[in-house]
């Protein structure tokens, strides 16, 4: 394994932890908007959907650059 | 020995056999193939269901909304001139399984709201000597100007009700939650 690959592995596992963890946070966002609509607060619904929606834009740019990069690495490689 | 096989399967007859098996042909993927799950899966699972999230989430936002939009009955609920100052009248708005009262106040405004407990869920009644809505249950006390909680456990305060007033007629024409 080349240190380029080496280096790739441990971006993939950290970015990996990354987006986990963003998921993990738009759960909880999740379980905040169902509560807030039980509760009838629309508009703590429509914040935390807003802050969901950052988390994914985080998230698919984080996925985005690592796809990347991986891809730089294969043509590299051939 | 299963050390030897794992290195030269070829020699092993058994193992030979295995993979000369027409199965095997078939369904050319091992279990300990199909069961590994690379980084690059892993990541593509988590960013669909990043995106899976915050679609539910956006659908949990718009749901209220949605409910608004769809329009009310318009309901005869009582006559104006039935209900005397400080006293009150239940019916069911905006269907039969929600219970709702009608007061009319000191200055002789008719106001209603939910009957229903933001607590538990327990039936208010209205309490004339201290012009409150009171839950019986576990104490609660709702204001009949804004029905808004001011003792007791209970923290958000009750539906209200609209009125429109058509002559002595009183009309419920939809539910306010603040």
């Amino acid at each position: 394994m080349s240190s380029r690959q080496a280096q790739g592995t441990t971006l993939f596992t950290a970015l990996l932890v990354l987006v986990g963890i963003g998921v993990v946070v738009q759960l909880w966002l999740l379980a905040a908007s169902v509560d807030a609509l039980m509760r009838h607060q629309g508009s703590t619904a429509v914040h935390a959907t807003i802050g969901s929606g950052i988390v994914f834009a985080v998230n698919g740019l984080l996925v985005l650059y690592v796809f990347n990069f991986d891809r730089k690495i294969k043509q590299d490689h051939n | 020995m299963s050390d030897e096989k794992d290195k030269n399967p070829g020699e092993c007859f058994e193992c030979k056999k295995k993979q000369d098996a027409r199965w095997r042909q078939d369904f050319p993927v091992g279990w300990e193939s199909d069961n590994y799950v690379t980084r690059r899966e892993m990541v593509k699972f988590l960013a669909l269901g990043s995106l899976t999230i915050a679609g539910a989430n956006a659908v949990v936002a718009g749901l209220p909304h949605l409910v608004k939009a769809s329009e009310l009955p318009r309901t005869r609920v009582a006559l104006a001139s039935s209900i005397p100052i400080g006293g009150s009248k239940l019916f069911s708005y905006p269907t039969e399984e929600d219970p709702c009262i009608l007061v009319r106040q000191g200055n002789g405004d008719l106001v209603a709201y939910s009957q229903v407990c933001t607590h538990l869920s327990c039936a208010v009644i209205h309490n004339e000597k201290e012009n409150a809505l009171f839950c019986p249950c576990h104490h609660g006390y709702f204001s009949v100007d804004e029905g808004r909680p001011y003792a007791g456990p209970p923290t958000r305060p009750l539906p209200r009700i609209k009125l429109e007033q058509q002559g002595n007629e009183v009309f419920a024409v939809g539910v306010e939650v603040s």
